[in-house]
């Protein structure tokens, strides 16, 4: 107990029933702050031109001229082919996307799909082993890259335009002819196995693939590279070559070209690249689709950390962009935490409550089976509990409540007036009309879908959002230490343990 | 685009296209080892303040959008024992708006600062009591803090700074914080120039730390984030500590968890006055826009701010090392290992080799300690390198490696030792050093195809050397090194007494796998 006189003497001062001190007595020395005009800290001269909010809302700005590129879309031996040419510097983009990955093969070919561009990088080509494919490529200054993901392979060669010749020959023999070096396959089997061994260090990493898997279970989108998956047998050369047929063949390919090489001169290098690609034999069957969790639920996943990562959402529904609903999904899911520091998860979790470094929703639209609605962010262990109230609130309200007119064209704004960021570089918008085309997207879906969001009204956000998003049915993930926080979370359903192998059990607080 | 600013990009372009082709192919090909091979004619246009506030623009025709960097020679080692992490706590507070941005009632809001700021002194003074502090006082006078900001609070714009750059479409809104160097960057559609002169002048010209003890808990998150979560961030933190007991590099940039929940506003204040002068700000602009204008609203913008005093310059050394040190840092996590060995700054003429040693040893498949760890030995998942801490300074040539299970962290750091000494008996080849130039040629090069990474490069340049062009002719140093250059370096710092070596370990009675191949 603080008695009043000795605060007084203390140089304490009773404000609103409160403790604190006599600002004017700061032990700091520090001088007091002086407003000039609009509160400048710096001494300065008279302005010759006005900052702040009201200069910011008198500013004229001019509009925006520019004619937004695009790509010409032609065909080669059945083989759509896009190009832009871009003579600023003396480069090329040559750039394939080969459908098919993960999502069209069973489990047991997990690891041999998902490694497939690793090895076509590092395995060498059946004449040129590993080693001199990579002096010709550090010699020649070429930078090759290679992904490969649940719905297929992608390739990418820059080079000079003087050496495109020389690049465009290395990469369809690394494509087309590759070596599978046994060396490259191991090394990739290796760091596999190791990442497996230490994925539950990252908790982010951990948090992202648990919550996956508890969404859409045992479906590709839900899978995680386990031990069994890496087995050496499921790595052999016989059915890297078998997987290697099946995916790369001329029916699934799209070939995009950006930069400083004209029509005329790209189109019998494509024609040359193309020779040695086989047709298809089959058609890819894409996996079921996933039934992904409804029932809401929080699983806890104990780990000794000082932070909780917290996961949760569920299923968004599938992108159907001929409704207007996926527009107001995306102006929605600006606003709610897509929308970086102004975004409302920012705002109150971050800026209001310094509960976390970072907050943010997604909600992903996959056109070929449901996405998810989620919002992920993390704070330290003793304010999990808050953290959620906070989370719950701001999605109680965002089901119930439209967004103010100002709040929408916020959003509306930031995308219209970005738009000129789609066109940051050639090869930007060949890979993206590649990416539109082999999704299957309507013709000039940049353009439509910027009008589609600019025609969102806050309401339709409002029904997009309460058709989707229901805190009762959510799925909750928090990998952090349940004895830093209390783990009987209140409304989002019955409370689990999961263990990193996957296990759920109904959680028991006597349990360490 | 102004007809200055059309013929601008043409020398842009004639001046990029020579420095691609002089790097990326320079040797390769015949006919072409005649190009210059030194620094590129950009069009860059510098234009200096009378306040001593420098522009590098550089216009490109393009995408219709500009990218701006501003760049502040100030970062961890300009701060001392007690405030670690206030470069960056102000770094943070930036981006609170300015007195009209962010405020409904700025006069109602620095009355409560104030207010909260005495009642803060006091809690610093009542956690620093010793033997202990009184937690009750300590928790009501927190509240109070807590109170006064709620009601600050009420005056406030959310993340109106932020709002208004988002409306006009503005990408990439951040800021970063090193050992040396804080810069704030944004992308911007090409119409909005004007608008980043307003904000930007606004936020130098007229700063307020608003929300200040909530910002001190979001850094302390993103610190629990960067360190306290991730046992390899702990290594990090533990082995440049111990490689560096009297220079500022020893402390993280985002300072000590202690320290950033004591730093004072007051403080912050006076650390902006002191550091953030105009004459110790460069700021780059590249993109599609009117050079005219923008040195027009340079001068109109910033203008008005007063040279500010030179700031203190950093004295501290780091005492010669005389012994190798160990540290070890147990947690629920697989081995890794980082060895370091204290090399000179960027300015040093041995700096050119050791940046080749670096790429030598672990830049792409074909390199020494990949080849021996990776692909010879299997002892190593993979292994990576890094010359510096900061640059500015001397600092440390750093080796990290994840060891595959079930190989200890101890036979990798042997194998390391090994290879190093096999370089004095089997030196580099002119094929290896010919293939580590390429690599570091073509990547610095592909970096200037971007505005933004293109207005990094100006910047940097121009601080830490005084001249853009710089980096360019770093480059060819680069080019020039040698084996008996590469020989020299290893015998100069690759010695034990200089070395310090960091091993994380699992800790005693934590799960972990079994080393036979099973998993947890």
């Amino acid at each position: 107990m603080i008695s009043l006189q000795s605060l007084l003497a203390a140089g304490f001062v009773v404000v609103s029933g409160a403790l604190e001190p006599d600002p004017r007595q700061s032990p700091t020395g520090a001088a007091p702050i002086r407003i000039e005009q609009e509160g400048a800290l710096l001494p300065r001269a008279d302005t010759l031109r006005p900052v702040g909010r009201m200069a910011v809302e008198q500013l004229q700005v001019p509009p925006l001229t520019f004619e937004p590129p695009r790509a010409d879309q032609h065909e080669v031996d059945g083989v759509p082919v896009f190009h832009l040419h871009d003579a600023t510097l003396p480069l090329v983009d040559f750039m394939v996307q080969i459908r098919g990955g993960t999502s069209h093969f069973p489990r047991d070919e997990m690891a041999s799909v998902s490694g497939m561009a690793t090895f076509i990088r590092n395995g060498g080509t059946q004449s040129i082993p590993p080693d001199s494919v990579a002096l010709l490529a550090d010699l020649l200054a070429l930078d090759l890259g290679f992904a490969s993901g649940g719905g297929g392979t992608v390739a990418s060669l820059n080079t000079l335009t003087a050496t495109l010749d020389e690049g465009l020959d290395l990469l369809r023999e690394l494509l087309t002819s590759p070596g599978f070096h046994p060396e490259a396959v191991e090394i990739w089997r290796a760091q596999q196995l190791e990442q497996v061994r230490r994925r539950e260090e990252d908790p982010m990493s951990l948090a992202y693939q648990e919550f996956n898997r508890l969404m859409y279970g045992d479906h590709p989108v839900g899978w995680v590279l386990e031990e069994e998956d890496l087995a050496a047998a499921r790595l052999g050369e016989g059915r890297l070559r078998e997987v290697h047929r099946t995916l790369f063949c001329r029916d699934r390919l799209t070939i995009g070209v950006a930069g400083d090489v004209q029509w005329e001169e790209i189109l019998p290098r494509v024609e040359r690249f193309l020779s040695t690609w086989p047709p298809c034999r089959s058609e890819l069957q894409p996996a079921e689709e996933p039934e992904l969790r409804r029932a809401g639920a929080v699983y806890i996943l104990p780990r000794a950390t000082e932070q909780t990562t917290i996961v949760l959402g569920q299923p968004g529904g599938r992108r159907d962009e001929e409704s207007r609903e996926y527009f107001a999904t995306q102006v929605g899911n600006l606003i709610l935490g897509g929308g970086g520091f102004s975004s409302r998860l920012m705002r109150r979790l971050r800026t209001e409550e310094g509960l976390t470094y970072g907050a943010s929703s997604v909600w992903t639209n996959p056109r070929g089976y449901e996405g998810i609605f989620g919002v992920v962010t993390q704070t330290r262990a003793e304010r999990t509990p808050d953290a959620l109230r906070s989370i719950a609130e701001l999605l109680e309200e965002f089901r119930d409540t439209a967004p103010e007119a100002d709040e929408r064209n916020r959003a509306v704004e930031q995308i219209a007036n970005g738009y000129v960021f789609a066109f940051g570089s050639a090869a930007q918008i060949v890979a993206r009309q590649m990416n539109n085309h082999v999704v299957g997207l309507p013709e000039r879906w940049l353009e439509r879908f910027l009008e589609g969001i600019q025609a969102v009204e806050p309401e339709e956000i409002r029904r997009v959002v309460a058709a989707h998003v229901e805190p009762e049915e959510m799925t909750v993930l928090l990998v952090g230490d349940p004895t830093r926080f209390d783990p009987r979370i209140e409304g989002f359903g019955p409370v689990f343990r999961l263990s990193p192998d996957g296990t759920v059990e109904p959680w028991d607080s006597s349990r360490p | 685009m102004s007809q200055s600013a059309t013929t601008w990009t043409h020398q842009l372009r004639r001046g990029l296209r020579r420095a691609l082709v002089s790097a990326l192919l320079g040797l390769a090909l015949p006919g072409v080892t005649d190009i210059e091979a030194q620094a590129p004619d950009l069009p860059v246009l510098e234009h200096t303040l009378e306040n001593g506030m420098r522009f590098l623009l550089l216009p490109r025709e393009g995408p219709a959008t500009i990218s701006f960097v501003v760049h502040v020679p100030v970062g961890s080692v300009n701060e001392s024992l007690g405030s670690t992490g206030i470069a960056h706590v102000l770094e943070h507070l930036l981006f609170k708006g300015s007195t009209s941005i962010g405020t409904e009632d700025v006069e109602a809001e620095l009355e409560l600062f104030a207010r909260m700021d005495a009642v803060h002194d006091t809690l610093v003074r009542e956690r620093g009591r010793v033997p202990l502090p009184d937690t009750a006082r300590v928790k009501a006078l927190e509240e109070r803090i807590r109170a006064l900001e709620d009601s600050a609070r009420t005056y406030v714009r959310t993340s109106e700074y932020a709002e208004i750059l988002a409306r006009a479409g503005a990408r990439g809104l951040n800021a970063t914080t090193s050992y040396e160097v804080t810069e704030y960057f944004v992308q911007l559609p090409a119409n909005q120039m004007e608008l980043w002169f307003i904000l930007e002048a606004d936020r130098m010209r007229n700063p307020i730390f608003r929300e200040f003890y909530v910002e001190r808990d979001v850094i302390a998150e993103e610190r629990r984030a960067r360190i306290e979560n991730a046992p390899r961030g702990r290594l990090w933190e533990t082995h440049t500590a111990a490689a560096f007991q009297v220079h500022p590099y020893g402390v993280a940039p985002i300072g000590h968890m202690d320290d950033i929940l004591s730093i004072s506003r007051p403080a912050v204040e006076e650390y902006y006055r002191t550091h953030y002068g105009p004459d110790n700000t460069i700021v780059a602009i590249v993109g599609d826009f009117d050079p005219d204008s923008a040195v027009t609203w340079a001068r109109d913008y910033f203008g008005p701010l007063e040279r500010g005093k030179p700031p203190p310059p950093v004295l501290v050394r780091e005492p010669e090392q005389r012994g190798e040190r160990r540290v070890e840092v147990r947690a629920d996590a697989e081995p890794q290992l980082r060895i370091g060995w204290k090399t000179p700054s960027i300015y040093h003429d041995d700096s050119p080799a050791l940046a080749v040693l670096v790429n030598l040893l672990v830049s792409g498949r074909e390199s020494r300690l990949y080849q021996r760890l990776v692909r010879d030995d299997r002892i190593a998942a993979s292994v990576t390198a890094a010359s510096g801490v900061g640059r500015r300074y001397p600092g440390l040539f750093t080796l990290q490696a994840t060891p595959r299970s079930p190989h200890s962290p101890e036979e990798v750091e042997a194998a390391i030792y090994e290879e190093l000494q096999r370089l004095h008996s089997d030196p580099p080849t002119t094929t290896e050093l010919e293939r580590v130039r390429r690599r570091l040629e073509a990547t610095e090069v592909r970096r200037l195809t971007s505005n933004l990474g293109l207005a990094f490069q100006l910047v940097d340049s121009e601080s830490y050397w005084g001249d853009w062009r710089t980096t360019f002719a770093w480059q060819a140093r680069m080019a020039e090194v040698e084996g008996p250059d590469i020989l020299r370096v290893l015998k100069r710092y690759f010695h034990d007494e200089g070395r310090t070596v960091g091993i994380l370990r699992r800790s005693e009675g934590t799960a972990g796998g079994n080393g036979d191949g099973e998993v947890r």
